[in-house]
């Protein structure tokens, strides 16, 4: 029994670090290098909040660093600054994921969308007060926003696809231990 | 992690410690980039130069599911499509007899000045493998580097027109900075009033011309090629048509195919020559003119005049 929930705990690993390299590359593929006036959501960001809130052991804190430092040098982002971000974020909402068991979705949408906000505003600042280029501010909004409207969906399609569901309450560990 | 309430206590610190150490060589990584930015760009060339050609193999289904979508809707508007192209194929049999006869007149008239075109003008082409991912920058990947003897800004073309420059170089792959970019900034020139403008990208398709010195000699329709100022980029490489902006601005719809970009040539540009020593090339012979210089055309004038 122990040794079966163990090996479910990596192998869901295992599939969020390949969710997260498919996202990647469907991002990177080159189909068409016209410059677009709206944005598609940042599913990778939306995957990882909803991964850490509702089952926090199925990405540990280096993997969310070592995803997010890729992915900025990647596209060309100012490496490391957006890593570092999200990695303070998930560290906050993992600490408190023991508390959005018992709430409603809304509530913990709201507080992710919060936190969305905070750190695309606080990148933003830190990048005018350093004085580096930036990204136009209405597709960086729209990106926020659409981040934010996915996030529902990707709770639904975590829940019924990958299996990432709350761990009720009175659920024990593979120790016997208080989840 | 799975583990009970009291060796969390007991691991928490130490936990938290990591993550604070982690979030501090993060944000370390990204002031040394303010900093030296340079360096960590050269740092950010070899991780993607490592990474993304092991990224082909998971491409190839997407690319290849995307193009049959784009082909089967092709497939939906083919007797329009068919119509239209023969109807373009008459207008081009026109314009390829008097493109004969243009070229055949150009040679000649080459021949007769004993015109030299630049003749070090060779390229290497490269296949694009990835575009920058993120809809804030306009880039792409292409599978030649340092390998190839690629040099940073060095101007890269499709089939017809200019479409950026090399702006970063790997071992195996090199970064295009796409005119569309919003630090894209070419000097080009006007055809046929000759005016000079910055082409400066701006994240849209048609990048506005800006630095004009009279708007009124410029008329939308006008050929816009690079004017080789400042000795970046070759000149009469074509860039496209001025085009009237939906915001009164003079834009350049540019020749280049931007849909579908596959293959890029990227010219080897040679630097300028540069002539160091203009006194000696130009101006008169100081002694020419010097109070106690004799001027030599006059002095073997006189002596002939004697014998």
């Amino acid at each position: 029994m122990a040794e079966r929930t163990d090996s479910r705990i990596w192998v869901q690993r295992g599939l969020f670090v390949l969710l997260a390299f498919v996202l990647i590359v469907v991002d990177l593929v080159p189909l068409d290098m016209r410059p677009s006036l709206w944005v598609s959501p940042d599913l990778l960001l939306a995957a990882t909040l909803v991964w850490v809130a509702r089952q926090p052991s199925y990405i540990p804190v280096i993997v969310v660093a070592l995803l997010f430092l890729m992915t900025d040098f990647l596209f060309m982002r100012p490496p490391g600054l957006w890593a570092a971000l999200v990695v303070i974020l998930t560290e906050l909402i993992r600490r408190q994921h023991r508390e959005f068991r018992n709430m409603p979705l809304l509530v913990e949408w709201g507080t992710i969308a919060f936190g969305v906000v905070v750190i695309t505003v606080v990148n933003r600042i830190t990048l005018a007060i350093v004085m580096s280029p930036q990204a136009p501010l209405g597709l960086t909004l729209i990106e926020m926003m659409a981040t934010i409207l996915v996030y529902p969906v990707v709770v639904l399609v975590a829940h019924f696809v990958f299996g990432v569901t709350r761990t009720s309450p009175g659920e024990i560990g593979s120790r016997g231990q208080v989840l | 992690m799975a583990r009970d309430k009291n060796s969390e206590d007991f691991i928490g610190p130490i936990r938290k410690l990591l993550v604070g150490v982690l979030v501090l060589a993060l944000v370390g990584l990204f002031l040394v980039w303010r900093i030296d930015s340079p360096r960590v760009e050269r740092l950010r060339a070899a991780a993607i130069d490592a990474v993304v050609p092991s990224f082909d193999w998971a491409m190839a289904p997407i690319t290849g599911a995307a193009n049959m979508i784009s082909d089967f809707q092709s497939y939906q508007q083919l007797r329009a499509q068919n119509q239209d192209l023969r109807r373009e194929l008459q207008q081009m049999k026109a314009w390829k007899e008097a493109a004969l006869q243009l070229e055949q007149e150009n040679a000649k008239l080459l021949d007769l000045n004993n015109v030299s075109l630049d003749p070090q003008l060779t390229v290497v082409t490269g296949v694009v493998i990835t575009d920058s991912g993120s809809p804030f920058r306009q880039s792409v990947l292409v599978n030649v580097g340092a390998r190839d003897g690629i040099i940073d800004g060095w101007p890269t073309m499709d089939a017809i027109g200019l479409v950026g420059r090399i702006a970063g170089v790997g071992q195996n792959t090199s970064r295009v900075m796409l005119l569309t970019d919003t630090s894209s900034r070419i000097p080009v020139t006007i055809q046929p009033s000759g005016q000079k403008a910055i082409l400066a990208g701006d994240n849209s398709l048609n990048p506005p011309l800006e630095f004009l010195e009279d708007t009124a000699l410029v008329r939308p329709g006008d050929r816009v090629v690079s004017s080789g100022d400042g000795g970046v980029f070759p000149a009469d490489l074509l860039v496209g048509q001025v085009a009237l902006g939906t915001d009164d601005r003079l834009r350049v719809r540019l020749a280049a195919d931007y849909q579908r970009l596959e293959f890029l040539r990227v010219m080897r540009s040679q630097p300028h020559e540069e002539i160091a020593d203009p006194d000696g090339l130009l101006a008169p012979e100081a002694e020419f003119f010097g109070p106690a210089g004799i001027n030599p055309a006059s002095l073997t004038t006189s002596e002939r005049g004697d014998g």
